[in-house]
């Protein structure tokens, strides 16, 4: 149960990060780990809590039992300010931790976090199995700087309920399937919407970067942003034309004000509201806790028509494991990094989590069965079109613009030509 | 013996007691003096030296010498937040003094459940500023929200206060003007020293209710209000909280609201900082706000000698 939790957890520090001096403090002050009775305590700071740190601890309890040499000390600290923080001292605070993939850029070209290669070379580790869609994210410079282990990508998710009431069979394959789809599952009229075929679960807005990757986009080209990609463009008009020109953007906006909160049962895919969403592989998990009785259904985003070729294009971003630089141990870490993402414990962590595993060779796992509709996101991640918006050092600056870029599109204030125009002119300064 | 001598001889003991309570007085202060060069005149010096460099925390800086300053005027979301905070401050300000006073004035008749009243008009000012803004969020909820359904009841216009980029910044306004309770207070206090047989004098020689506020009270409260203005032009420069707390969506660490018309000064400067990791034009921003506020401050107390009137002038 990890997708958004994850990210919602780790942005959490965020709101307290005012007081990041202060971590900056903490940091600089303690050392990690250290001997104790002939074994070597390593220190794993890890950005997950409540039962997603439980399911990681007794990875880390079951590793330490096997061990003679090491001792694995796990703290959850879900602020990511701390966590940069503690990277800057020369005695790290922590020798292991977790982030997303797409931070390898930034963060290898600022020397934060240690190259696996040396490790990698050494140990002849094989890293054929890992899923290619990750392993871009976590490679710079040809050099891998962090190994993935839950992966989260994303589908259609559709409500049976409100697709029977609407005469619709058969879930869209092609766009303009969809178009059509959302026209019959959307109720409005002069005063307001009652129930709305596509939209974002916590705004007017939609996943842009998916849509834009579903129309055959690409986000970047030859290592540099290309915000202005055809099917960038093509996939956010399909929004506008179909969702916000359509139906108002002030419609909307409105109907979206009345949404509850993301992970509860007032998420408006869960009361109705919503007939389609783009949403993640935690969704099994979160729809069984949150809303058990509802009929739903998945599917791959829609291909434009006459594109076969883009079927099951999905935009995959890995949850990681990194050694930073300032790790007094890490070649303990290492060992421990191996065994986090061995089969054995990433079975058991993304079952606890409901990620997906980067591992190829779980994908057909059977021990994933039991989690319903799981199976559609596992094959997404296993088709050749699961890609990513790889890892450059400006990736965090690149996805700002492009958050500015889908609020003004999101308004209609640009088209979607306008808005990536803009981003496009602001790359050429960026820094790398 | 001249007189120099004689008047050296009785005024040595008392230098010797004034140095002594000199070095009492720094004594005393050491704790605090060694405190701010440590942790914040050491720091501040710093950061000068980092707005001339590219530096982000885990590499040596850079010397860049203006570059980050220039670059800032040239950068829309910088100019946009320079705005923003504009915005909040010149409408934000006059409007939360004019309003603590007027409900100062309210609060000083003396009426049956005074103290109660005045508790009530205290109270949003101990709210946490985090607690208040959630459930701000919810009062501006354009669908549900107590304000619109108010505001239907009474056939205005029901704008969606946190969409709409005209309609955000008018709501962060009202946020403000909720916490008024603090100034008010100390309006409150300062109506307490209003000379009341000026104003009784007043009354005598027939003036109107207006003249006596215009004429006795107000240039009573002009030093407070002196103080209040500065202080809330300073607090309305830097505010960072509410705007942040109203824009937090999921996975957008470095969201400005719609239109970015939430990006306050502050929240640019926080992400440059710790979501870019750009620490030499975030010391830069700093540097521009320190020098803003100085510039601005120094305006009023300049303007000061015409409308604050102290004592017996």
């Amino acid at each position: 149960m990890s997708g958004p939790v994850l990210s919602r957890r780790r942005f959490v520090g965020l709101s307290i990060a005012s007081a990041a001096s202060a971590g900056v403090l903490a940091g600089c002050s303690s050392g990690s780990g250290g001997k104790s009775g002939g074994k070597t305590t390593i220190k794993f700071s890890y950005l997950w809590t409540g039962e997603e740190a439980k399911a990681l601890q007794k990875v880390v309890e079951k590793f330490n039992r096997s061990q003679k040499d090491i001792v694995v000390q796990g703290v959850s600290n879900p602020d990511t300010q701390a966590q940069l923080a503690s990277m800057t001292g020369s005695k790290g605070a922590f020798d292991i931790s977790d982030n997303f993939g797409n931070a390898t850029g930034d963060w290898a070209s600022k020397g934060i976090i240690k190259s696996l290669d040396d490790y990698i070379k050494q140990d002849k580790y094989d890293l054929s199995d890992f899923a290619p869609a990750a392993m871009e994210t976590v490679r710079y410079q040809n050099s891998v700087y962090q190994l993935p282990i839950a992966v989260n990508n994303s589908a259609l998710l559709y409500n049976k309920s409100l697709f029977d009431q609407a005469g619709i069979n058969d879930p869209p394959k092609t766009t303009s399937e969809w178009a059509s789809a959302i026209a019959k599952t959307t109720k409005s009229n002069s005063s307001g919407i009652s129930q709305l075929g596509l939209c974002g679960t916590s705004s007017a807005g939609i996943d842009y970067q998916t849509m834009g990757v579903c129309f055959g986009g690409k986000w970047y080209t030859n290592g540099k942003p290309s915000p202005t990609d055809p099917g960038n463009i093509a996939g956010a008009q399909f929004y506008v034309d179909n969702v916000l020109k359509k139906y108002g953007v002030k419609h909307i906006n409105r109907f979206a004000s009345g949404f509850g909160d993301y992970q509860s049962p007032q998420n408006p895919f869960y009361q109705g509201k919503l007939a389609m969403v783009i949403d993640g592989e935690w969704q099994p998990a979160f729809i069984k806790n949150f809303a058990p009785k509802l009929e739903w259904g998945v599917v791959s985003v829609p291909y434009p028509d006459g594109h076969p070729e883009l079927a099951n294009t999905n935009l995959v971003s890995p949850g990681t494991f990194f050694i930073p630089s300032n790790s007094q141990h890490p070649d303990e870490a290492w060992v421990f990094l191996k065994y986090l993402v061995s089969t054995e414990a990433m079975r058991e962590f993304t079952l606890a989590l409901s990620n997906l595993p980067s591992r190829t060779s779980l994908l057909k796992d059977k021990a994933y069965g039991d989690i319903p509709n799981f199976d559609v996101f596992l094959n997404l991640l296993a088709s050749k079109n699961a890609t990513s918006m790889g890892s450059n050092p400006d990736y965090t600056q690149y996805t700002a613009d492009l958050t500015t870029a889908a609020d003004q599109i999101t308004r209609l204030a640009k088209t979607p030509a306008q808005a990536y125009a803009a981003v496009a002119t602001k790359a050429q300064s960026y820094d790398s | 013996m001249t007189a120099e001598t004689s008047l050296a001889k009785r005024s040595a003991p008392g230098m010797g007691r004034r140095r002594r309570l000199t070095i009492a007085g720094f004594g005393f202060s050491l704790p605090w003096i060694i405190g701010f060069l440590v942790f914040m005149a050491g720091p501040i010096v710093v950061s000068l030296y980092y707005s001339f460099t590219e530096f982000n925390l885990f590499q040596p800086p850079q010397w860049v010498g203006l570059k980050n300053y220039v670059s800032l005027f040239s950068d829309d979301r910088f100019l946009h937040s320079m705005f923003n905070t504009a915005y909040l401050a010149i409408i934000g300000v006059p409007l939360g003094l004019a309003l603590a006073l007027l409900v100062a004035l309210a609060l000083n008749f003396p009426v049956r459940g005074q103290p109660l009243y005045r508790a009530i008009v205290y109270l949003p000012a101990i709210v946490p500023v985090v607690t208040a803004t959630y459930l701000w969020r919810w009062v501006f909820n354009a669908q549900y929200g107590y304000l619109n359904q108010l505001l239907s009841h009474v056939g205005l216009p029901q704008p969606d206060w946190l969409e709409e980029p005209f309609w955000t910044k008018p709501a962060v306004i009202i946020i403000m003007l909720w916490g008024i309770g603090g100034t008010t207070v100390i309006y409150l206090a300062a109506l307490q020293q209003v000379p009341q047989q000026l104003l009784e004098a007043a009354a005598v020689d027939g003036a109107n209710t207006w003249q006596r506020f215009w004429n006795v009270t107000w240039p009573t409260l002009t030093p407070v209000t002196l103080f209040q203005l500065i202080l809330g032009i300073i607090g309305a420069l830097q505010i960072f909280a509410p705007t942040y707390l109203l824009t937090q969506s999921r996975l957008s660490p470095a969201n400005g609201g719609p239109g970015d018309s939430l990006l306050t000064y502050a929240m640019y400067l926080f992400q440059n900082a710790f979501i870019f990791l750009k620490m030499g034009q975030a010391a830069a921003m700093a540097w521009i706000l320190f020098v803003v506020i100085g510039g601005l401050t120094a305006l009023i107390l300049w303007s000061s000698r015409r409308w604050v009137h102290y004592g017996a002038e």
